[in-house]
């Protein structure tokens, strides 16, 4: 991938974990852990944890037991085991002041927790929060068994271009509809439900949203190599997320995503962007009045977003 | 802006640019030489350029007070005609061995650009030598990576006039992060101001010499907004207590391991010293951000705050932890200098760019990824 790629693919990051693939915990992705930066020993030595991304701000591990929690847990029944659990640590930065360090970890671990809560009480996909150590900027949450919808495009595109000799463009395009748009327009109405309750992501990349393999009831289901397929999008990554009321917030939010689109999956992108915004649309109105306001003017803001840029011009 | 774009001509013989800066209070006149590169495949070294002549003239306000644009440009158009004349003899170089001028065409403050782009214009017409305009962002960033011999670093720019993170891509010195307000430099400054600490020789280096004398951290406000920064409202808030501790109301420091028991009262000293954790902080994480995302391990320090040794320090700390490295200049090249201009101006020149006499007008805003980068191949 080119660096201009790298660039835009996550136009406005947070800690960037993004750009690793998020993998199943079976597949083994081994990331070094850099410098001496590391797990407080009371957990690195009581569990096998799997360090599967690493970015400027934290590492996410995988495990597939909790201390305390049964397997069970999660599922709710006794006969499926877990997925497993996601560890989200915020190393302690050795270049900052003692006091600043540990005011910010504190803070930025909290803060993420508390809007992962509740976007998960709301009913919003995301992963669920299981515990916080604020102190020692740990969290806990469920383990999303799927991949990523950066990688399921890719591997969807792939498969269609393979059989692109015997089918031809017309079939291609239709596939997609068929395939693709649903998909996309799942996550653009979750998206608008993350919206709805004033909190932007502040980081939404076609790498932040998972797929997950679900049997939940409003769950798509797609047809794809004769094989019934359910697809239920998980949003993940609240690190850089906030509450905001701003329509400008939510446009800015929006612009990221089509950014990340343009860049990671450019041959079809306009089409992709076109399908979330319809979902995202359709997820916020709902035939009510006040949301039709809402969206119409996060609409109207996008477009100014686009034809400025996400920065403004400088000055001196 | 309508600049002549010709093709990139290969130059054979050694080329020799005059540097003209003067977008804020610091006027600079420099000389560089270029070597032509090496032949392909001959496996020499390609020859550093060689810094000819380095002169600068600072305009000093008294204690308390800013530089005011037109003070300023006056201060630049008494000064130049000596600085090049100084320049000339310290290079024992003729008007003649000059192949072109090179002058910093924005961003900056109006009236001095103004005023240095004159005095360019004036020697272009005089000696008969082309005009370059050249991006003050830009000067900075390749007269680091000269110095430094940094290939593909993450750019921290810090001045009084900028703050950015920058990486290369495709020609574009692409912005990834940056101030959303005011910059670091202009942050220290007018918190100097506050505290009416001498600007001679510069505000921010009489900041740091009083912030390692500080022992307690006093708990300021955070803002990193993604990739970005703001600084005002840092200066805001630390701005009223310092003008709280001058008035004689004093505060005491809350750390726990300060000793003072709740009783110690809090001095200017610490209030640089946590001015500084603070907002170098702010931009060591920002910069690790860029790291991390175009997963490059240099990071090169430029801008006149980048002299603080104290940044410098955080960023290796960082930049360590991340298995890299920090390369940073003395202040000759890190603070404004015509030098820099010189030598992005050659670089230019020698792609075949030339700034005509009627384009040759400066501008205020001038993003640093508007430049085309046609002597990287990379």
């Amino acid at each position: 991938m080119t660096l201009f790629r790298k660039l835009w693919s996550f136009a406005y990051p947070g800690f960037s974990f993004s750009h690793f693939h998020r993998v199943m915990a079976t597949r083994t992705l081994s990331v070094m852990p850099l410098g001496n930066v590391t797990l407080p020993s009371a957990i690195s030595e009581a569990l096998a944890l799997t360090l599967i991304a690493q970015g400027a701000e934290a590492q996410i591990y995988f495990s597939v037991e909790h201390p305390f929690i049964p397997a069970t847990y999660l599922t709710g029944t006794n006969s499926q085991p877990s997925a497993g659990y996601i560890l989200k640590y915020r190393p302690p930065k050795r270049y900052r002041h003692n006091a600043l360090d540990a005011q910010l970890t504190k803070h930025r671990t909290l803060s993420e927790a508390r809007i992962l809560y509740k976007l998960f009480l709301a009913g919003i996909s995301v992963p669920q929060l299981i515990a916080v150590d604020p102190r020692q900027g740990l969290i806990w949450m469920e383990n999303i068994d799927g991949q990523s919808l950066k990688s399921w495009i890719w591997a969807q595109e792939t498969e269609m271009e393979e059989r692109q000799v015997d089918e031809g463009e017309d079939a291609q395009a239709q596939k997609r509809v068929h395939i693709i748009k649903p998909v996309l327009l799942a996550v653009g109405s979750e998206i608008a439900k993350l919206h709805f309750l004033e909190t932007v992501h502040g980081d939404l990349t076609t790498s932040n949203v998972l797929l997950r393999d679900s049997s939940r009831v409003e769950a798509i289901t797609v047809t794809f190599s004769d094989k019934p397929m359910v697809k239920d999008p998980v949003i993940i990554d609240f690190g850089l997320a906030q509450q905001s009321t701003l329509p400008e917030d939510k446009a800015v939010d929006l612009y990221v995503l089509e950014r990340a689109f343009i860049s990671t999956h450019p041959i079809h992108s306009e089409e992709y962007v076109e399908w979330v915004l319809e979902g995202y649309v359709a997820g916020f109105g709902r035939g009510k009045k006040t949301a039709m306001f809402k969206v119409n003017e996060i609409m109207r803001k996008l477009d100014a977003v686009r034809l400025r840029g996400r920065k403004r011009s400088m000055v001196g | 802006m309508p600049s002549k774009q010709e093709p990139a001509t290969c130059q054979q013989r050694p080329t020799v640019a005059l540097g003209l800066e003067g977008s804020a209070n610091k006027l600079g006149v420099g000389i560089i030489r270029h070597f032509p590169p090496p032949p392909a495949g001959s496996g020499q070294r390609r020859r550093p350029a060689e810094v000819l002549a380095n002169i600068r003239h600072t305009y000093i306000t008294p204690p308390g007070e800013g530089f005011l644009p037109r003070d300023t440009a006056n201060h630049h158009r008494s000064f130049v005609v000596k600085l090049v004349k100084d320049a000339l003899k310290t290079s024992g170089l003729t008007p003649h061995d000059i192949d072109c001028v090179c002058f910093t065409k924005g961003p900056g403050m109006g009236a001095p650009l103004q005023s240095v782009a004159i005095a360019a214009r004036t020697i272009s017409l005089m000696w008969n030598k082309p005009l370059v305009g050249v991006n003050h962002c830009v000067g900075h960033i390749e007269m680091g990576r000269e110095i430094t011999g940094a290939t593909n670093p993450v750019v921290l720019y810090v001045s009084g006039g900028n703050t950015q993170v920058i990486a290369y891509s495709h020609h574009r010195y692409r912005i990834f992060g940056e101030t959303l307000d005011i910059a670091v430099g202009n942050c220290l400054d007018r918190f100097a101001r506050t505290l009416q600490i001498p600007n001679d020789p510069s505000p921010g280096y009489n900041i740091e010499l009083l912030a390692r004398k500080g022992k307690h951290y006093v708990e300021l406000p955070y803002t990193v907004k993604g990739m970005d920064v703001s600084m005002s409202g840092i200066l805001a808030y630390i701005d009223q207590v310092a003008i709280d501790i001058l008035n004689g109301n004093p505060r005491y420091a809350d750390d726990e391991d300060g000793g003072g028991g709740g009783k110690t009262i809090i001095t200017k000293e610490d209030l640089c010293f946590s001015l500084q954790e603070t907002i170098f902080a702010m931009l060591v994480e920002i910069t690790e951000r860029a790291m991390a995302h175009v997963g490059s391990q240099q990071v090169l320090i430029v801008g006149g705050v980048g002299c603080n040794e104290r940044l410098q320090e955080m960023m290796a700390i960082m930049a360590r932890d991340r298995g890299g490295q920090v390369y940073a200049t003395d202040e000759r090249f890190c603070i404004d200098n015509g030098i820099m201009i010189a030598h992005a101006g050659l670089l230019a020149y020698g792609t075949g760019f030339k700034t005509s006499l009627e384009d040759s007008v400066c501008t205020q805003r001038f993003r640093t990824d508007e430049v085309y980068i046609a002597w990287r191949d990379d």
